[in-house]
């Protein structure tokens, strides 16, 4: 690997946390969301070679996830498996974690952002949880930035609708 | 003047400029209700962004970390970065274990009856004869002759793969269109589960396919467009 590579490599290690946050708040649960950055990070490492020095590694990181997870729920789906609910979460991990987990799952945030279609989930999560900036969200998720802010628009009001008030 | 909530959103976001944002800042001056709907906003989203920072202080687990540090030359999970990898029968050995001899061994018996469907190249294995026929031109609902066609998808480089079944052998594979020829991306035994095979149905295909797919398989119509565009 060259050592450019090996750079792209260290800086990945750096986005784990980012990318377990992006992770959660894409599928409201801790279990999948460590799956999905696990496959994300391998297919990252894969491709690393095409990563351009110079651009943002986050928003390809971001969309290597995204994209990761949007595989993992269709195959999911094709074998007849859903995402593990928030309560499930009692059965991965054992004793006091596995409590932390499910009520970390049952805040209702996650919840809220569970309910979300899965458009306006990612649109929220590029922007509100980790902060990118329309266009950068816009390009992670492959939409024109008038989409982008369209789904992020309906994705609020939804999250704004479910979760009451501001506080 | 009234604020859609779209552009209060945008503001609120920092990524409204110039007049539009001086235009909001007047608005808000004048009006309490607005001032409201921006705090709604602001409050939304450290609202969201906090419920999730719970990641950012965790200690990262160590399987994302050992996936993280994991040398390249073990990775042998992704098919399509195999595609540069020249094809060696020991590879595939190491790979899908259980079927490469016995598809070797099929593909010897089928090439004594016409012109072989495989050949090596550069590229690795690729299709030759009537598998390489069936994949430029067959569509899914065309009756079989010696192939049948299932999917056809693009893989994450952009190009065109399709699965496809031998009906002869027992025998269904992926190959991805590379270098004007088809790439042999897999193959695998499709003779258990019964005499009825379904393109695809061995496991091994499908969950080539999951890790290779990159939106959805074609439709009939974009199948038979790219077709007719020479899988280009």
């Amino acid at each position: 690997m060259t050592s450019a590579a090996e750079q792209t490599r260290s800086d990945i290690v750096a986005m784990l946390p980012r990318l377990r946050r992006f992770a959660r708040a894409l599928t409201g649960s801790l279990a999948d969301a460590d799956d999905i950055v696990q496959i994300a990070v391998e297919r990252a490492l894969m491709r690393i070679d095409q990563f351009q020095q110079g651009t943002r590694l986050d928003s390809w990181l971001f969309s290597i996830t995204r994209n990761a997870w949007i595989d993992e729920a269709r195959s999911r789906t094709r074998r007849g498996k859903v995402f593990a609910p928030a309560e499930a979460g009692e059965q991965v991990g054992y004793g006091g974690e596995a409590e932390v987990h499910a009520k970390l799952e049952a805040d209702d945030v996650w919840s809220a952002m569970r309910e979300l279609p899965t458009e306006q989930r990612e649109a929220v999560a590029l922007v509100c949880v980790e902060g990118l900036a329309y266009r950068e969200a816009a390009d992670a998720l492959g939409v024109p930035i008038g989409t982008l802010t369209s789904r992020l628009a309906r994705g609020r009001e939804a999250l704004q609708v479910m979760l009451g008030g501001a506080t | 003047m009234s604020v859609d909530d779209e552009k209060l959103m945008t503001f609120a976001d920092g990524e409204l400029t110039g007049a539009e944002h001086a235009e909001i800042e007047v608005a808000l001056a004048e009006d309490a209700g607005l001032r409201e709907r921006l705090e709604a906003h602001r409050a939304m989203r450290a609202r969201l962004s906090s419920a999730f920072d719970g990641a950012l202080s965790e200690p990262v687990p160590e399987r994302l970390l050992a996936a993280a540090h994991k040398p390249r030359e073990a990775e042998v999970v992704d098919l399509a970065a195999r595609r540069a990898a020249k094809w060696s029968v020991r590879e595939w050995g190491a790979m899908a274990a259980s079927v490469a001899l016995g598809l070797v061994i099929g593909v010897g018996t089928m090439q004594q009856q016409t012109r072989p469907m495989f050949a090596t190249a550069a590229e690795g294995l690729v299709a030759r004869g009537a598998l390489s026929q069936a994949l430029d031109t067959q569509l899914a609902s065309d009756a079989a002759g010696a192939v049948r066609i299932g999917l056809s998808f693009r893989d994450q480089d952009g190009d065109y793969c399709r699965t496809f079944d031998l009906t002869q052998g027992a025998t269904s594979g992926v190959a991805c269109r590379e270098n004007e020829t088809w790439a042999i991306q897999l193959m695998a035994d499709s003779s258990s589960g019964g005499e009825i095979r379904t393109v695809g149905s061995s496991p091994e295909v499908i969950s080539s396919v999951e890790a290779m797919i990159s939106g959805e398989p074609l439709d009939a119509t974009s199948e038979r467009a790219a077709r007719d565009a020479n899988w280009r």
